[in-house]
């Protein structure tokens, strides 16, 4: 997993063997392009998933929208190198704590008497309106790690029996 | 007729993309293409139901536009299937990475073909 | 329909089309992420901004990269020729599918009728008129999705998690990145 020094001969994103992984791409162009875009695309992405109370928005939505900071991040710079810079465990643990939060929210309501995800019964000013907005979060934490952890399993497939692993 | 067909545009369209995505379903052998045929026909049923939403003249469902408004619960549906499909791809896409390490051929042909001889 | 939908129902339909015949499978694979976003403009006409975003970020982004990702991990076959050869059993068999469902089309209402099912129902019109005054939420959508429906939309997010799950299961893998 962490041996991102490809072996495979045919490794097209990372070349070099040998060498420290550097991002497969010679053209400037598309590292610069991200290096401005990615920090507007992450804005946006925390805009519309807070947001999504009062205008088109939502977790799903901006969960999405930063998951694909991360995976342009990781076209641009190489897969290996951003797969070390996020950790398994981190992501792991995002989207465990998002189902946890959403969970929790509705167990919350329980605890207050009322029935699951029943915000209003929780004494809090505007319960109903800052439990849906939690959940939102919630449910865009969800969302953008499971995109993120999707790309990256997919990009290390399949463990192979004879523990060489197709890394790419 | 015509008439009738043009009012109802969105639905022969839904239409068509279920045969579309029905015929890749079927008919190509290559997985990925499946997959993407898997993809074509499931947002040929979004369109279907979005559409089915629509009120000519309407705002969208946010409640600061003015009313009429087009009714929120398809969109509700839809949202979360889209993403929920993009998980289930992602699943049927590691089947056929598994597939492809195991029988070395993505034609869905060839790897009945391989299954037999074992 | 205006011009500008029916312009736009043509493109969806010729880059679905595309898909279908086109051999190559990086072509393909293009042709299906100029078809999402043809649709993500659909959702946007149809008054369905929250898809439309959704669609726009999954679609044409998010699916088209794991796409890209397998052909990368697996094979692309070589392609001599442009277009598949068409199956005609299959060409059938989805020929049908489209005439079973167009029988079916004079009973549809008209698209944009106010007095459709959808329009008048009772769910649809207690959604709109209290969403605002019983959650606080003025995106009637956000209310129906985590207030109405929240416990629905918990299965929904534990689907994305156990798909996750899933794809590591089938990967044989123990870590996520």
């Amino acid at each position: 997993m962490s041996d991102s020094t490809g072996t495979a001969a045919d490794d097209r994103l990372e070349v070099g063997a040998e060498r420290p992984p550097r991002p497969y791409v010679e053209s400037p162009i598309i590292m610069a392009t991200v290096r401005i875009v990615a920090p507007f695309v992450f804005s946006l992405g925390a805009f519309v998933m807070f947001h999504g109370a009062d205008s088109a928005g939502g977790g799903f939505q901006g969960g999405v929208i930063v998951g694909t900071v991360v995976l342009l991040i990781a076209i641009a710079f190489g897969i290996g190198p951003t797969r070390e810079w996020i950790s398994s465990s981190l992501l792991t643990l995002l989207v465990v704590f998002g189902v946890l939060l959403f969970a929790g929210i509705g167990l919350t309501a329980l605890v207050f008497g009322g029935a699951f995800l029943q915000y209003e019964v929780i004494p809090v000013y505007e319960a109903t309106k800052y439990g849906i907005e939690l959940v939102e979060v919630g449910i865009g934490i969800i969302v953008s790690g499971t995109v993120v952890g999707l790309f990256f399993a997919l990009a290390a497939g399949y463990r192979d029996p004879d523990g060489t692993e197709g890394e790419r | 007729m015509i008439a009738a067909l043009a009012d109802r545009a969105y639905f022969v369209a839904a239409f068509l993309l279920l045969g579309v995505g029905a015929y890749m379903l079927i008919g190509d052998r290559n997985l990925v293409k499946k997959v993407i045929g898997m993809n074509v026909f499931q947002s040929g049923i979004f369109l279907f139901l979005v559409a089915s939403a629509f009120v000519t003249g309407a705002s969208a469902p946010l409640l600061t536009e003015p009313a009429p408004y087009v009714s929120p619960l398809p969109h509700v549906l839809i949202l979360t299937a889209i993403v929920v499909g993009v998980s289930l791809t992602a699943v049927a896409l590691g089947l056929i990475v598994r597939i492809y390490e195991e029988y070395g051929t993505l034609r869905a042909d060839l790897v009945e073909e391989v299954g037999d001889g074992e | 329909m205006t011009p500008v939908e029916a312009v736009l129902l043509v493109f969806v339909l010729a880059t679905a089309v595309a898909t279908a015949v086109l051999r190559d499978v990086l072509a393909v694979i293009i042709a299906f992420a100029a078809y999402s976003l043809g649709i993500a403009v659909v959702w946007l006409l149809l008054r369905a901004p929250d898809v439309g975003l959704t669609e726009a970020a999954v679609g044409a982004g998010v699916t088209t990269l794991l796409f890209l990702l397998t052909i990368a991990k697996t094979v692309r076959p070589p392609s001599d020729e442009l277009f598949v050869d068409v199956n005609l059993p299959a060409l059938g068999v989805s020929g049908l599918l489209v005439a079973a469902l167009a029988t079916t089309l004079t009973a549809l209402p008209e698209i944009g009728s106010s007095s459709t099912p959808v329009a008048t129902s009772r769910v649809t019109n207690y959604y709109l008129d209290n969403a605002y005054a019983e959650t606080g939420v003025e995106n009637a959508v956000t209310a129906v999705l985590a207030g109405y429906r929240g416990f629905d939309t918990l299965g929904e997010a534990v689907v994305v998690f156990a798909a996750l799950i899933g794809l590591l299961v089938v990967l044989d893998r123990e870590v996520l990145a």
